[in-house]
């Protein structure tokens, strides 16, 4: 389904803060897996899902999503392929649009738009139907500008519009971070059910050992632009939050060493 | 006593050629809102595609062109002068303003290469004011009628337009272009298009004018920009912009509004070279007001504009 082959990025090349951002990484993920992406701040978590989404150009190696080679494709076109759930919940939402439009905008994603009406009676009732899902009254909101809704509200919002039409790929930028703990437990509830019942194949980054531990079926720790570390199959429901961890200080006690 | 009796008598005399003039003139401010508030991309590009629009049409008119014809060329130009304005943003990402800037600045100089001279009389050639029957052509009444007409058009495709899949994707870049792009939609052609489309408006504006006054001249898009941002912050004061409808009419009433405006400070006495001081302060004073009705502190963020 998703395949990085031998990717390579370097930022500020040939200056003195050169910085090697992915170090030939190879990964792949097979269809319907679930990836957990852990790894320290500037390991390349965030360098990888660019690289996949597209608004990061590698200087070499290739990336194919369900067999096809994208590397070459910009964003947009990429996105009929995949669909992406930031960090900040202000990202991946239009403000100044209401939650229908919002909801219509992604429900388009992958298909040509027409100059037919946009919002339509049936199109309302089925934005309705997928937000009532989440249980936080956004089915009764369909024409409240987004930028009235709560980061929870808007994040949640995110989830549902990335998670309809059932992209090829999931890509989730530490969807949970910037909320509150219950809010975060809804959001994280709410992915897990989406992922198992349509059954997508998804990539997660987080810096919550507990949920690298709890969801997923395997775990991708990156380090230093490549992969450092993968656990799957029956090592990976055996694996606890003290496991991931000690891989972590092993690499802190060698960068305390380095520096 | 007297004085405002006299004062108000001149205003009402001219209150038809004022709205005449005003109904043309809305197109620019339609030119100048869709990049504004559609598209986030603040656009200078109409100070110069509305003299582009003129002098086209002017000299189409003076070569024996039809109205019509002088129109459609003059819009096609106008078109393409937004589209280099938005390439020059995308291509290599100057900032809107210094990219309307510069568009604007060559502009003159190709409205001048087009005409060849600064200002060109097209008294006496067929107009589509013309074409109104019952009105004596050359009167605001067929003026109005046509303009009045037209701008009825725009509005409503413009309104069915933004609603529908298209005209949504093409919101979605002005509110969140980042988004946009991740939702499928390709930001460059709507921007391209978007910014293009405002320009054309422009120019169409133009070259309706030069029909309306007979002649063309180099120097008619001076100050027109900001005649236009004064005349959409009183449409936005008035019918608002909370939705799409009310963003879309604002730019209408507001140059219906604001010409009748000046047509009266001028019938009250006050000097013509004033008006753009006035027109500055309160264009100023209508940008200024959200953070004025705070008590203290910096205006509050708005959202990012497109650099």
């Amino acid at each position: 389904m998703l395949e990085i082959r031998s990717a390579r990025k370097v930022f500020y090349k040939g200056q003195a803060d050169e910085k090697v951002a992915l170090d030939g990484l190879n990964l792949s993920l097979a269809t319907g897996e679930f990836g957990i992406v852990i790894g320290s701040n500037g390991a390349g978590k965030s360098s990888m899902l660019n690289a996949i989404s597209g608004s990061l150009i590698l200087d070499s190696g290739r990336i194919l999503i369900n067999g096809t080679d994208v590397t070459d494709m910009p964003v947009y076109k990429r996105a009929t392929k995949l669909a992406r759930v930031f960090q900040d919940p202000m990202r991946g939402t239009a403000a100044s649009m209401t939650v229908a439009e919002n909801m219509l905008l992604a429900d388009l994603r992958s298909h040509k738009r027409t100059l037919r009406q946009g919002l339509n009676a049936a199109r309302r009732a089925s934005y309705k139907e997928r937000l009532s899902i989440l249980g936080l009254g956004l089915e009764n909101r369909l024409d409240t500008r987004v930028d009235l809704l709560s980061g929870g509200q808007r994040q949640s919002l995110s989830l549902i519009m990335a998670v309809g039409g059932s992209p090829d790929l999931l890509l989730l930028d530490e969807h949970t971070a910037a909320l509150d703990p219950r809010t975060a437990d809804i959001v994280m509830k709410a992915t897990v059910r989406a992922v198992n019942a349509l059954k997508l194949t998804t990539l997660m980054v987080t810096h919550n050992m507990q949920h690298a531990v709890d969801y997923g079926s395997r775990v991708i720790m990156l380090d230093a632009g490549r992969v450092r570390l993968e656990v799957t199959g029956e090592e990976k429901s055996a694996v606890t939050v003290a496991d991931l961890i000690g891989h972590f200080s092993v690499k802190t006690d060698r960068m305390l060493l380095a520096s | 006593m007297s004085f405002i009796q006299e004062v108000l008598t001149s205003f009402v005399a001219i209150i038809p050629v004022t709205l005449a003039q005003s109904l043309i003139l809305a197109f620019v401010v339609l030119g100048i809102m869709i990049p504004f508030r559609m598209l986030n991309f603040p656009d200078l590009t109409s100070e110069g595609a509305f003299p582009l629009g003129g002098c086209v049409c002017g000299v189409l008119l003076a070569a024996g062109a039809s109205p019509l014809t002088a129109i459609a060329v003059a819009i096609a130009a106008g078109f393409v002068a937004g589209c280099c304005t938005a390439f020059i943003h995308l291509r290599f990402r100057i900032h809107t303003l210094l990219a309307g800037i510069l568009m604007m600045t060559m502009l003159y100089s190709i409205n001048l290469r087009i005409m060849g001279k600064s200002n060109l009389s097209v008294f006496g050639s067929p107009t589509v004011f013309d074409w109104v029957p019952f009105a004596r052509p050359g009167f605001p009444a067929s003026k109005i009628v046509v303009a009045g007409l037209l701008a009825l058009l725009v509005f409503t495709v413009l309104y069915m337009f933004f609603r529908t899949e298209k005209g949504t994707a093409v919101r979605a870049v002005g509110a969140n272009p980042d988004m946009a792009e991740a939702q499928g939609i390709n930001v460059w052609a709507a921007t391209i298009g978007g910014v293009g489309l405002a320009s054309a408006f422009s120019a169409s504006s133009g070259a309706l004018m030069v029909q309306s006054q007979g002649f063309a001249d180099v120097n008619m898009g001076l100050g027109i920009l900001i005649n236009g941002l004064a005349a959409l912050m009183i449409g936005e004061a008035v019918v608002g912009k909370q939705t799409v409808w009310r963003q879309l009419l604002a730019p209408f009433a507001g140059a219906i509004i604001y010409y009748q405006l000046v047509s009266f400070c001028l019938a009250a006495g006050m000097p013509p070279p004033d008006l753009k001081l006035a027109t500055g302060l309160f264009v100023l004073a209508m940008l200024a007001l959200p953070s004025l009705k705070r008590s203290r502190g910096p205006a509050p963020a708005r959202e990012a504009i497109r650099e």
